[in-house]
């Protein structure tokens, strides 16, 4: 029972974790750009289903048809602006850049909504149902599992379908020759990274109704995206998937065979491990970085 | 020779006079204090309350006539920037005294390094044992440290005989600190531990270290966590089912307005504060009734402890004028105010440690409630815990 109850857990969890990991993966794929201020992003995405929530009365859920085109025109508007600036230079310059735009971000939160966590408290923020007899799931994080789901089938849907997609994918196996090929590869950066930032943005909101929401909220995520990312395999859609559905469950197990103190312990073993052995990743091509 | 007597008399009335009432001596030149607080970061939640708590009495003290600069740091909850902080106040602005660090962390590292350089800190709010039990001269603490605040709460439930007890808390100096008197203090009472779990602060999902206490079944399940946490903890319980006979929350995220507000997972929830503001401690409800109409929301103990602190060290410091000065007065003094009687003495392996009395209160139907110790309190205990 204990057993099928973390895994279960851990999955609906890593659910979460993964749309959180794809959007960075999309990102560096991409565009070859660590983006530290992805954290920051998730976190604006909170922000933003706790207003619509709030202000608007729109269910959390709901405010993702609100909110994925918003961040997408805002991560569009952010590339265009200064991420495009750095994109030929060494990745120390990029890096700082977009921790310097994350630090932004967070403290002008800080400023803005102040310090004092906010609770989304739904009429189903903590109810829960029952399988198995003895196994409890989770209601909001059934329904942002099922989104995510969602989410990444209508992404992988778009990369592999689209004229845009395909764009997208030329991009990120060949700059140079992608642009040969005639594809306006500024566009399509700023696409992606718009991309990038509507599924920080949806992350965000869809794990709000469960946990709560700080300026400071995204940190946490930020190190656990970028673990998502090179576990699975940098750039990769389907490795960012997969990654965060075993970071989920082996903090999970880990937390119930070990100790909760020690599941980062193991995460972090096993992301050595990962690039120990196979340091493109789980799903990475050989070659990439 | 009459008159030369009379005179000296006259003078010797006129000195005591001044040096009771040291506005009129201190007006010109403001006494310089400092005061460390994590006003960004992971504990800035808990921060404000102390940065409004110590605003307000430097407000109350200026108004009373004392002259006082103070100069604020921000540690970000980090002990090393606390220290830089310490550092730079003593040496830079040379601070005679300091209110602060907040959290056990920085003020253990402060501590450390007071006596070196010989300006006291008065810590308001830090619960760790070791900060006043390592004899340093320098440091005085004004808030009862963590064995208290297990000991409280366990008395409080004492009289329905409690088998087991499972633990849960943060990772932090301040959990594991009052988890490690929790479990001496448990041991004497006779309860068996059948859960120790220690998680990471900031993590979306506790479920599975949740569901492995449920299946332990215990009688009380011991909780020590900051800020949102303590909710996220208690909704993900809630879901589980994790339903003991009482939880037990040790201070800061149990006893928050917020977590209050949330009827559905905190009610009957017990836990150890070390302010109330229905306590009859000298000016307690005045200052809640004060500090609600200036900053819109409930002061925590975190604000009454600053408040205090505060108002004692410009007191002290006032009269004093010294870092050496000070430290002697603030050890020999006595204070009664909001935080009842204050006085730093050396008892059972603590020094210069205001011997605290904690207060032990329940979440019913949205507010708290004070249900322990019997004299200070209008409501009973509800026991067992249901939803």
């Amino acid at each position: 029972m204990l057993f099928l109850q973390s895994l279960i857990s851990g999955l609906l969890t890593g659910g979460v974790y993964a749309l959180a990991g794809m959007g960075m993966s999309m990102v560096f794929g991409v565009m070859n750009v660590s983006n530290f201020a992805h954290g920051d992003l998730m976190m604006l995405g909170m922000y933003l289903a706790y207003f619509a929530f709030t202000l608007l009365n729109i269910d959390p859920y709901l405010s993702l048809v609100l909110i994925i085109p918003l961040a997408f025109m805002f991560g569009y508007v952010l590339e265009k602006v200064f991420i495009n600036r750095v994109i030929h230079h060494p990745h120390q310059n990029q890096i700082l850049l977009t921790i310097g735009l994350g630090l932004i971000m967070s403290n002008s939160a800080l400023l803005a909504f102040t310090s004092d966590p906010r609770i989304l408290t739904t009429s189903y923020s903590s109810s829960s149902f029952t399988v198995f007899r003895d196994v409890s799931v989770s209601v909001p994080l059934l329904l942002s599992f099922i989104i995510t789901c969602g989410i990444t089938a209508l992404l992988y849907l778009f990369l592999s379908g689209t004229r845009t997609g395909m764009a997208l994918r030329a991009t990120s196996q060949n700059r140079e020759a992608a642009q040969l090929m005639g594809i306006n590869v500024s566009r399509i950066t700023a696409i992606a990274f718009g991309i990038g930032t509507a599924l920080a943005a949806a992350a965000g909101a869809l794990i709000a109704p469960t946990y709560y929401i700080h300026p400071l909220a995204g940190h946490s995520f930020l190190l656990k995206a970028f673990t998502i990312c090179v576990l699975g395999g940098l750039g990769s859609v389907v490795g960012a998937t997969v990654g965060g559905l075993i970071i989920g469950v082996v903090e999970a197990l880990s937390s119930v065979y070990l100790s909760s103190d020690w599941k980062d312990v193991v995460v972090f073993v096993l992301f050595l491990a990962v690039l120990l052995f196979r340091p493109q990743g789980l799903f990475g091509k050989k070659g990439d970085q | 020779m009459k008159n030369a007597i009379m005179n000296q008399k006259l003078l010797s009335i006129a000195v005591a006079a001044l040096s009771l009432f040291p506005l009129s001596a201190n007006a010109a030149r403001p006494v310089k204090l400092g005061f460390i607080n994590s006003i960004t970061g992971k504990e800035a939640q808990i921060g404000e309350n102390l940065t409004n708590g110590a605003a307000m009495a430097v407000d109350d003290m200026t108004a009373k006539g004392y002259a006082v600069t103070v100069v604020r740091e921000d540690d970000g909850g980090d002990p090393k920037n606390a220290l830089a902080a310490y550092e730079k106040l003593v040496t830079r602005d040379r601070v005679i005294g300091v209110v602060g660090p907040y959290t056990s962390g920085s003020a253990n590292v402060v501590a450390s390094r007071a006596d070196q350089y010989n300006v006291p800190i008065l810590v308001p709010a830090a619960a760790k044992e070791e900060i006043t039990m390592k004899g340093y001269r320098n440091v005085f603490r004004l808030n009862a440290p963590a064995n208290v605040y297990s000991l409280v709460l366990m008395k409080a439930v004492a009289d329905f005989k409690p088998k087991t007890i499972a633990y849960v808390y943060a990772a932090n100096d301040f959990g594991v600190s009052t988890v490690k008197t929790a479990q001496e203090n448990a041991l004497s009472m006779g309860l068996k531990e059948v859960a120790n779990e220690k998680y990471q602060q900031g993590q979306p999902d506790y479920r599975a270290t949740l569901a492995k206490v449920k299946a332990a079944n215990p009688d009380l399940v011991f909780l020590v966590s900051y800020d949102a946490d303590a909710i996220l903890l208690m909704r993900q319980a809630k879901e589980i089912g994790l339903s003991p006979k009482a939880f037990l929350g040790a201070g800061a995220g149990y006893t928050t307005a917020q977590f209050a507000q949330q009827k559905d997972i905190s009610n009957l929830v017990v836990s150890a504060t070390q302010w109330t503001d229905d306590v009859n401690w000298p000016g307690a409800s005045d200052f809640g009734k004060r500090y609600k109409a200036r900053f819109g929301k409930e002061p925590s103990y975190h604000a009454a402890c600053a408040y205090e602190a505060m108002r004692i060290m410009i007191e002290t410091a006032s009269k004093t004028e010294d870092p050496v000065k000070l430290r002697t007065t603030l050890k020999n003094g006595s204070w009664n105010g909001i935080m009842g009687p204050v006085r730093f003495s050396d008892y059972s392996g603590f020094t210069n440690q205001n011997n605290h009395s904690m207060l032990v209160q329940q979440i019913q139907n949205g507010s708290y409630e004070t249900v322990y110790p019997a004299q200070f309190s209008k409501k009973n205990i509800v026991y067992p815990f249901r939803r």
